[in-house]
């Protein structure tokens, strides 16, 4: 199975890779040929005091959620660089908007170095060198995924722990976790 | 700016670098030693920590001086001064670890508090530990032994 068939079997699907944008214009931002532009930078958490601003004079987080607008009208979805470009409340804002897409059968494939990104949203993970599909999950405790990318603190942490004996469950949330220590612990 | 810095934004933005205009901003990692003041933007985020504690030491060993301005929040770690922009402003700055312990100032901006700096914290609410883990494996010494 290729990525394109692995993309159109789930709604959202996480791709170890470096990402380059492709998304350049110029002008200003309300010259942006985008459908319902208002109501795009809305959704993507932009006011309308951007609309005046050069393209040129933005952010890249700004640039960032920018060419999100430009794709809402698409059916599959393709971001990249979430961690770069975004802080951690931008990235769970737009994870929960990704999962409201997916309501409204958009397909979302998210191209990203940091599996962090993909927690708790993506079913599939693919691994992509070189073009080729490298190797897929959809584990994020599986050891393989590392040798492609770093290993969210987390679950290094929670694999040191139970290296001897299992002793934490595995989750990837931080409060599960302290209280799976707090209950350990005592 | 005597000290090596790591900067965190709310906005990630190049204007960040108009502060910094005598270090030279690194595309190349190649040309590295070539410089006295270096500027990373974004160039090392999706590098481990060990590479990029290898590029650190090979600046100490050059004498250059080096900020690296990031998303990679694990990476602030990695020097022991911080400065947290919001935009072209500077929110707070001083000894990293002193500055993360703002969490609530720091999490309301939207930015993340490094793993163990988070997990100690946390822990320390639940009256488990009484300070700051860095290292892993003195916590789980600490919290097991």
């Amino acid at each position: 199975m290729g990525v394109k068939e692995l993309v159109l079997k789930y709604n959202v699907v996480g791709i170890i890779s470096n990402y380059e944008s492709t998304f350049k214009f110029d002008g200003l931002v309300k010259d942006l040929k985008i459908n319902n532009l208002e109501n795009a930078l809305k959704m993507v958490n932009l006011d309308n005091s951007i609309l005046d601003k050069k393209m040129s004079g933005l952010s890249l987080n700004e640039l960032w959620k920018l060419e999100l607008a430009s794709k809402l009208n698409n059916n599959i979805i393709v971001v990249g660089n979430l961690s770069k470009f975004l802080n951690y409340k931008d990235i769970l804002y737009f994870q929960k908007l990704f999962i409201k897409l997916v309501e409204y059968n958009k397909k979302i494939v998210i191209i990203d170095n940091d599996v962090k990104v993909f927690f708790n949203l993506v079913k599939k993970i693919i691994v992509l060198e070189n073009n080729k599909i490298a190797y897929i999950t959809d584990n994020f405790y599986d050891d393989n995924l590392y040798k492609y990318t770093r290993m969210p603190k987390i679950i290094e942490f929670i694999k040191y722990v139970n290296s001897e004996d299992d002793i934490l469950n595995e989750t990837l949330d931080i409060y599960e976790l302290i209280k799976d220590i707090y209950r350990r612990v005592s | 700016m005597e000290t090596d810095v790591t900067i965190i934004s709310t906005n990630i933005s190049n204007d960040i670098l108009n502060n910094y205009q005598d270090y030279v901003l690194v595309k190349d990692l190649s040309k590295l030693l070539s410089y006295q003041k270096v500027i990373f933007f974004l160039t090392l985020d999706h590098k481990s920590e060990r590479e990029v504690l290898e590029i650190y030491k090979l600046l100490k060993e050059n004498n250059i001086k080096y900020i690296n301005i990031t998303n990679n929040i694990e990476h602030v770690l990695l020097t022991k001064y911080l400065k947290v922009y919001d935009k072209e402003k500077v929110l707070i700055e001083g000894n990293t670890i002193e500055v993360l312990k703002n969490t609530k100032l720091l999490k309301r901006l939207g930015l993340e508090i490094p793993f163990m700096v988070d997990l100690s914290l946390l822990l320390k609410d639940y009256n488990l530990v009484n300070d700051i883990f860095l290292d892993k494996e003195d916590l789980v010494d600490y919290l097991w032994e």
